[in-house]
């Protein structure tokens, strides 16, 4: 019998009675295949590897990392409880030493999902690892500092969005170029708002990249920053559609690739996010990462179809991306000069699109400049579904500066808004206020 | 008459029914010869065999060839393909590792190589094996490359194994211990089955004999012939179709606890069925497909050695030999009940001279310590039960309807069986705080058990309407499928396969069918549906014939 190294646990909710619709990529079958293979391969025989049950995420839960417009059980179904829970479960068998790392095998996924919730973006409802992220600083005050590694192939704008003002959570996303792909953003320019500038990272990288060139920018740029972060706990957001048969994205990454991608970031815990070539990457991916997660061998784990010849990284590309990582290293070194000047408050416009939903939604934000605590901020949001709402949040740790000001901003709410929320983080009190 | 014979490792019972009447028991020593065991078991009962229209045997006779090794040399030919590295599930040095891989959805993606076959096939011919088992990753999608393997052998190989015929399960490791046990013990089989039938003849017996599968159902001995290692581990089987059979409520759920001298084994009957363990039982420390009742066995018992540890009094889990009153060293549970004069078979006197000294260590006089004693194993016998409802609660489950609406098992009584039942039953009933019944001839509840089990079979469906194929592994079954199949369509054909097949499997003639898992997915390829992928699962539930149950 093969024995694992570490103790993994696998949290595996396919729902499979749940779509968005009959055709639609995200759908009843997605992980079917994943199944069938890692049953086949009797993975959860593997001494040491274990599989639990998911949980149910509450409103609670949702409403640490989101304003749900017009409330939770409007923009959600339950198979978002039960995938946001699932990631909760995963969370807790780590924290809690049952097992050293877990995998949270679930859909639908989340990582477009931004703070606000008008609708869904990229088949995103709500961020399942921003729920996580934050039960687990909840629960858990030990965990001060959490990184979130983002390989799905994809812009993770939505965890992006949720954590651009905390400094402590790093939030890293590799993905192929946002000239190129869905979302279109995810540039190096966009290093995180004024109190946390520095703090996310975006490696957009070349279609066609293969595993040398995403193995080089986990080597050589995620793991020093990792070393120099010194994260209490580390979430890969393992998307899987970097993979050669994707058939919405353009790189050309491996299992193989995305196995030793888990074995060198060593993540706490993974959560599933995209990945839509359910028959050709999904079954050998997933395999690839459980077994890299566990410490075992997974070097004859190779996709039945692989020309590794057909797949090699133009020079061109290995160039591009060299001289990429050692930009965003040298910007993540000089972070303390990113901080803007000092101002009471920074104000930004923007527009979101739900491409999910076909809502259009503009965004007015104020954030409070701070250097005693992250800073308090409030969003403005009116989108073309004629809801008009003030979101608030009073970030962990926040100075009483920052609490009076956020509290101010919730008795005094200076518009016409149907509702007004606030998250008030240290006491882990959500209010919603209908107007 | 039926006649149940369970063999089990000191004692052979021995039970002949007729409806619902229990006409003879016997219990007699287990010897080294099963047969003359049986022989012996049957001849203490006293019956006139003429009337005998049904033999049904609970035996260890696989079990222990497979634990103790007594088989001859088995070889095996494996294709795996791309994947986990097989080098660990190499059971034996005559393990031939081939080229070959077909994926998830049975399609061929590297091709099995005639000469390297041709070739391992004469390096097991030239070690004189006569048994072969032969595998391949997903056969249970496609089966042709086991198939195409087993045809190049051709006659060479008097027993030869296909690993998709053991189970329709996907699990490839699992598969290659199956197959491999399954060949080994198949000749062990073969002369035992042919020497009771013999020895059967020989009383004047002339019935069809059935088998014990650790299921919990009975198959014909053609079928255990072929297929001999689902009668492993039919000893907890047996017990709690047993339990089920004399229960006088065998409607809603109902926890049976087994308590023997060693062990107490822990199961589960859910309205007159027995739970399954899912993936299949282990054996020899290896998993294997083999459909078995979810049992756990747990250190308790009426021999239990008591003992003291830092202050603290334990009970078990070991056993070191019988208890103080029937000639033992060290003091046990069933010493309580002989001082209390419950047991009558036991010498009080030297329970009194074992207990003793540890309740003078304990500062606790006799009745204080007996007292102890008892509240200790039946707290080890709580705590266990609730860790297995428990887990068999925390089963995972992969739709939202099953998130949001569980089935949560939980028993509502218990059915307390073995030798120190009745003397336990008040203590148990005050610990679990549920009613708690002893059936009547509980002593010879495993013979009855086997005797009263219906026949059992389950087969797989798996139809790509893309691919248009149907698959059934069990059956060894392929059919073309037409691009419109339904599920209905679907079933029919697998309930028709099923009835077709009832001999091979080893059914009777009236054997009942139903459907325990269904799914159905569209196949959705660049926006728009390109064919169904629908799984199937028929069964015979483990149950007690009807003759009996009254149902």
């Amino acid at each position: 019998m093969i024995k694992a190294k570490k103790r993994t646990g696998l949290i595996f909710f396919p729902a499979y009675d749940w779509e968005i619709t009959p055709t639609h990529p995200e759908r009843k079958e997605r992980l079917l295949y994943t199944q069938d293979q890692v049953l086949e391969e009797g993975i959860l025989d593997i001494e040491g590897i274990r599989e639990f049950k998911a949980g149910l995420a509450e409103d609670h839960d949702i409403n640490r990392a989101h304003f749900c417009v017009p409330d939770v059980g409007s923009r959600i179904t339950p198979s978002h409880n039960v995938s946001a829970g699932g990631c909760i479960e995963a969370a807790r068998l780590v924290l809690d030493g049952v097992v050293d790392n877990a995998f949270a095998l679930v859909r639908p996924p989340g990582h477009h999902a931004m703070r606000v919730v008008q609708g869904a973006r990229g088949f995103c409802n709500i961020n399942i690892e921003a729920v996580m992220a934050e039960w687990v600083r909840s629960h858990y005050p030990r965990i001060k500092k959490i990184a979130i590694v983002d390989t799905d192939c994809h812009h993770g704008d939505g965890t992006q969005d949720i954590y651009w003002h905390d400094p402590d959570v790093l939030y890293i996303s590799i993905h192929q170029d946002g000239r190129t792909l869905y979302p279109g953003s995810g540039f190096p320019a966009e290093y995180g708002g004024p109190n946390a500038a520095g703090l996310t990272l975006n490696i957009p990288l070349p279609p066609k990249t293969s595993d040398e060139g995403i193995l080089y920018a986990v080597e050589n740029l995620v793991m020093p920053v990792l070393d120099d972060f010194k994260p209490d706990l580390i979430i890969n957001s393992a998307g899987q559609d970097n993979h050669y048969t994707d058939p919405i994205t353009n790189m050309s990454f491996t299992a193989g690739g995305y196995a030793r991608l888990n074995e060198m970031l060593g993540p706490d815990i993974c959560v599933l996010e995209g990945g839509y070539s359910i028959e050709g990457a999904l079954p050998y991916v997933n395999t690839g990462i459980i077994l890299a997660l566990a410490g075992v061998d997974y070097s004859y784990v190779r996709e039945p179809d692989l020309d590794p010849v057909k797949l090699k990284q133009d020079p061109r590309i290995t160039d591009y991306i060299k001289a990429l990582c050692e930009q965003i290293l040298t910007l993540w070194k000089t972070r303390a000069g990113l901080r803007p000047e000092r101002r009471p408050f920074i104000e930004r416009f923007r527009s979101i699109f739900y491409d999910t939903d076909g809502i259009s939604e503009n965004q007015q934000e104020v954030l409070r400049y701070c250097t005693a605590c992250p800073g308090t901020f409030k969003i403005d949001s009116a989108a073309t579904t004629g809801y008009h709402i003030l979101g608030i949040h009073v970030p962990r740790h926040a100075c009483n500066a920052c609490r009076d000001q956020g509290m101010s901003w919730l008795d005094n709410p200076a518009g016409s808004y149907h509702a007004v929320y606030m998250q008030d983080m240290d006491q882990d009190q959500y209010i919603l206020r209908k107007l | 008459m039926i006649l149940g014979i369970d063999i089990g490792g000191t004692h052979t019972d021995a039970v002949c029914l007729s409806g619902r009447d229990i006409l003879s028991t016997a219990k007699t020593p287990t010897g080294d010869d099963l047969v003359s065991s049986i022989m012996e078991a049957l001849g203490s009962l006293g019956i006139k065999y003429s009337g005998v229209k049904r033999v049904v045997l609970s035996t260890t006779l696989s079990t222990n060839a497979i634990v103790e090794k007594k088989y001859a040399k088995t070889g095996m030919i494996v294709s795996a393909g791309p994947g986990i590295y097989p080098g660990r599930y190499f059971l034996t040095d005559s393990f031939h590792l081939v080229q070959g891989a077909i994926d998830h959805r049975g399609r061929e993606y590297v091709p099995i190589d005639q000469q390297e076959v041709l070739k391992a096939s004469r390096h097991l011919k030239e070690s004189g094996i006569e048994g072969v088992g032969i595998v391949s990753k997903f056969s249970v999608r496609n089966p042709a490359h086991e198939s195409f393997i087993a045809s190049l052998l051709k006659d060479d190989f008097p027993f030869v194994c296909q690993g998709h015929t053991m189970s329709g399960s996907l699990n490839f490791p699992r598969r290659i211990n199956t197959t491999y046990f399954n060949v080994a013990v198949m000749p062990v089989q073969e002369r035992f089955v042919s020497s009771v039938q013999k020895a059967l003849a020989h009383l004047g017996v002339n019935a069809p004999l059935f088998f014990l599968k650790a299921d919990g159902g009975t198959y014909a001995s053609s079928a255990a012939n072929r297929l001999p290692v689902e009668t492993i581990l039919s000893g907890p089987a047996a017990s709690m179709m047993g339990a089920l059979a004399l229960t006088k409520r065998p409607e809603g759920t109902a926890l049976v606890l087994d308590v023997g001298g060693t062990t107490t084994d822990i199961g589960i009957l859910l309205d007159g069925r027995p739970i399954l363990e899912p993936k299949g039982v282990d054996i020899d420390g290896r998993k294997t497909l083999v459909r078995g009742l979810k049992v756990v066995s747990v250190g308790a018992g009426g021999d239990s050695c008591v003992w003291e540890q830092d202050g603290e009094l334990r009970v078990g889990p070991a056993r070191s030999g019988p208890p103080a009153c029937m000639g033992g060293v060290v003091p046990t549970p069933m010493d309580v009940f002989a001082v209390r004069g419950e047991f009558e078979e036991g010498d009080a006197g030297k329970s009194v001279d074992a207990l003793s000294p540890l309740g003078d260590h304990l500062g606790m006089d006799i009745p204080q310590l007996n007292a102890k004693i008892l509240s200790t194993i039946v707290e080890n016998i709580r705590k266990a039960a609730k860790e297995f409802v428990d887990e068999v609660n925390s089963h995972p489950v992969y739709t939202i309807h099953e998130m949001l609406h569980p089935d949560i098992v939980q028993p509502q009584r218990v059915i307390l069986i073995g030798g120190p039942a009745r003397l336990l039953k008040p203590y148990i009933e005050a610990s679990l705080k549920m009613e708690c019944e002893v059936p009547e001839h509980a002593m010879v509840a495993n013979a009855l058990g086997a005797a009263l089990a219906r026949t059992t079979a389950q087969i797989t469906l798996v139809a790509d309407t893309q691919l248009r194929r149907i698959v059934c592994p069990e059956l060894h079954m392929e059919k073309e499928a037409k691009q419109t199949l339904s599920m209905d369509e679907l079933k029919a054909f697998g309930f028709a396969a099923i009835r077709e097949n009832a001999s091979l499997l080893g059914l009777s003639d009236n054997a009942e069918f139903s459907v325990i898992e269904e799914q159905s997915f569209n196949m959705v390829r660049g926006f728009s549906t390109v064919g169904k992928n629908m799984r199937l699962k028929i069964q015979t539930r483990p149950g007690i014939l009807h003759e009996w149950s009254g149902k």
